[in-house]
């Protein structure tokens, strides 16, 4: 018995080892330029005097809170990531749903689903600013092709977000699509048989069997889903700079501009930690339920 | 309540597979129907296609009088208790049970009622808070079958619904189902590995093998008089004995089953049925409870020269294992009374009951036709 205890310590000596070059490297990269915004975050540092001589507390935290502007793109980005998120889980589950019951031509469907998601955002939103251009873009020749009028896709501030809304479903439903597909595949075939002969149609199953049981799948890729959602950026910087005006200023692109071209490091610092907050809050709440599972 | 008729029904699965060959069968409205046959003979394919479950390949299937190959389950009005019980995994057991009774909008309190009936009946009221995951195997079994039980269809369809139940708690279940069908007159379908389920439950017995019926018929008849060696090996334990012998003639019309070292004379009403087999080999088939230790009228049984090679000692009955005294074929069972004891080598006599004989044809296996009794 004292011997398993020694091998056990000497097991974890060995795992500790192993990884601590991956666990240097991720303070190196990841721990210390957090620590270093939140330091940042309680002073006044600006790149015009980039230096850590007055300590703020929680100044910085308090004027980009009544900043109208931020809580402008706080505001947004809540909005977008509802409407992503909704949409694409509904239109991805629709699709899950129809590629489950695929006989044939599986992998075929797979690939075309999954060239979207392998691509990076800066080519999705180079490609899409190309096709949604007023003048020169392929969809609007497209839409005056069949008599309707061309659409200000990006110049106009309605539209704008609606549009960033649409490219990243486009980009990003394919995620839900596996994960869900991935969750329905993995379903026992047989409470179906019981429920088919109970005397269930097609729709009750899906709500009393499908549903219940995919809810796991379900609110797990919800939760990874809006945790990626939130931090969306490169879109808007390639698509739309958060323009016109602010129609499009998500808060990841509003902590961008505060710190590079407000040059207010401080204050930028501050709204980070409170994204940070969000984020954490949603990531906890994700851990908590997958561990709840087993 | 319904009939169920099959008429010609062949499944073939996508991978070529026949599971069920032209198999017909009339299950009369009201009966309790066993089908009983080894692993793999296509009993639970011939369960679900009855169900709906599986597409039938060719062939017709009626319920109560109506072809229903392109019925949906939901319509069916039939409640099946599968093999591998599959209950609603997130449901507690209550709402296993009251699942199919909601959905065909019967009042709550009727639910509540019939469930507490039926848990009772099993006894799983304990369970009806868990989940299936929160249950061993034989709970779960009996539940599938409170599911099934607590719907009052036009059929039920049991696919092995005791085999995970321990000995008694089988033994009371098997006696609550006879009683049940007793008293709802519904059909069932019993389908079953379980010698002593098949001959104590049903009214009928189908027997099946390689996706064919074999045989069908009442319990005793089947155990009489099976249609070939397969029936004659497969039902009761220890089965029928099988040995080869030959029919011979000695003279004036009077037949004598030959094996080695050892003449059984045929009775005289079954010679003009046997009289055309004269001179040909047969399989002779001997039932171990047919073996006797003391000579009974001379006429009625033969005695058989035998070694010993074992004995069970079961308890209520000793199986005898032995050889016939000449040492050649394959081992013989003989069923004794308790307190018989032999010991190994030993040489012995027991007197055969001749008007239980069956011979079968070595070619067809099947057995070779003779009057029920002489
Ligand atoms: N889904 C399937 N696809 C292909 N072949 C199948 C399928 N289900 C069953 N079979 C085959 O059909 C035959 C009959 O199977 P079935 O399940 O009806 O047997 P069974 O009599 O119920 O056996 P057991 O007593 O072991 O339950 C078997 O040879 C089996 O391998
Ligand atoms: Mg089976």
């Amino acid at each position: 018995m004292n011997q398993s205890k020694t091998m056990e310590a000497a097991d974890r000596r060995f795992g500790w080892f192993m990884s601590a070059p991956s666990l240097a490297l991720l303070l190196a990269v990841i721990l210390f330029p957090v620590f270093w915004a939140l330091f940042t975050s309680v002073h006044d540092y600006t790149l015009i005097a980039p230096n850590f001589d007055t300590f703020t507390g929680a100044e910085n935290y308090i004027s980009a809170i009544q900043d109208p502007a931020f809580r402008h793109s706080l505001g947004l980005t809540a909005f977008f990531v509802a409407a992503v998120v909704l949409f694409e889980f509904l239109l991805g589950f629709i699709v899950a749903l129809m590629l489950n019951s695929v006989e044939r031509f599986k992998p075929i469907y797979y690939g075309i689903l999954l060239c979207p998601l392998l691509m990076n955002p800066v080519i999705v939103g180079l490609i899409w600013r190309m096709f949604l251009h007023p003048s020169l873009g392929i969809v609007n020749y497209l839409l005056t092709v069949v008599g309707f009028e061309p659409v200000n896709w990006l110049g106009s501030t309605q539209m704008a977000i609606w549009t960033i809304i649409m490219v990243d479903i486009w980009h990003q439903v394919s995620f839900m699509i596996v994960l869900l597909l991935a969750g329905l595949s993995a379903m026992p075939k047989e409470p179906y048989e019981a429920a088919r002969v109970d005397g269930a149609r097609v729709y009750q199953s899906f709500f009393y069997i499908t549903l219940p049981l995919m809810m796991p799948v379900i609110i797990v890729t919800l939760l990874i889903r809006m945790i990626f959602a939130v931090k969306t950026y490169d879109l808007i910087y390639i698509m739309t700079r958060g323009g016109p005006g602010v129609a499009t200023d998500l808060v990841s692109y509003s902590i961008y501009r505060t710190a590079f071209v407000s040059l207010n490091v401080g204050e930028a610092s501050a709204m980070s930690a409170i994204l940070l907050g969000f984020i954490l809050l949603l990531t906890v709440y994700l851990y908590r339920y997958m561990r709840s599972l087993t | 309540m319904a009939s169920i008729t099959l008429d010609k029904i062949t499944k073939v699965y996508p991978n070529d597979v026949t599971a069920v060959n032209g198999v017909s069968l009339d299950i009369r409205d009201g009966e309790f129907m066993i089908l009983l046959g080894p692993s793999g003979c296509g009993k639970s394919t011939t369960l679900r296609m009855i169900a709906g479950l599986e597409a039938i390949s060719s062939g017709d299937m009626l319920i109560g009088g109506r072809r229903v190959n392109d019925v949906d389950p939901a319509d069916r009005d039939i409640a099946i208790v599968f093999q591998n019980y599959a209950l609603y995994p997130h449901m507690t057991v209550a709402k296993n049970l009251a699942f199919g009774l909601k959905l065909r909008h019967v009042p709550a309190s009727e639910i509540e009622t019939r469930i507490n009936r039926v848990a009772a009946l099993l006894g799983i009221e304990p369970l009806l808070g868990r989940k299936p995951s929160q249950l061993s195997g034989g709970q779960r079994q009996r539940v599938a079958l409170g599911r099934a039980l607590v719907r009052e269809p036009q059929a039920f369809l049991l696919d092995e619904p005791l085999s995970n139940l321990d000995a008694t708690l089988r033994s009371s279940m098997r006696t609550e189902l006879i009683k049940l069908h007793h008293t709802l007159g519904t059909t069932i379908v019993h389908v079953t590995h379980d010698q002593v389920e098949a001959m104590t439950m049903g009214e009928r017995i189908c027997i099946m093998k390689d996706g064919d019926i074999v045989q069908v018929g009442e319990p005793m008849e089947v155990y009489r008089n099976p249609a070939n060696t397969f029936v004659a090996s497969f039902l009761a334990t220890p089965p029928m004995n099988l040995l080869p012998g030959r029919i011979e003639s000695v003279g004036a019309g009077a037949l004598v089953v030959a094996m080695d070292g050892v003449a059984l004379p045929v009775p005289t009403a079954f010679q003009a049925a046997y009289a055309s087999h004269s001179g040909k080999p047969v399989i002779v088939g001997l039932r171990p409870e047919d073996f006797h230790l003391a000579a009974g009228d001379a006429a009625r049984t033969a005695p058989i020269d035998l070694v010993t090679i074992t004995t069970e000692v079961l308890g209520p009955e000793v199986i005898l294992v032995a050889n016939l005294a000449s040492g050649a074929g394959p081992e013989i069972h003989a069923r004794m009374p308790r307190d018989f004891r032999a010991k190994i080598g030993q040489p012995l006599t027991l007197h055969f009951d001749l008007a239980e004989i069956q011979l079968f044809d070595p070619e067809t296996t099947r057995v070779l036709p003779r009057p029920a009794h002489p």
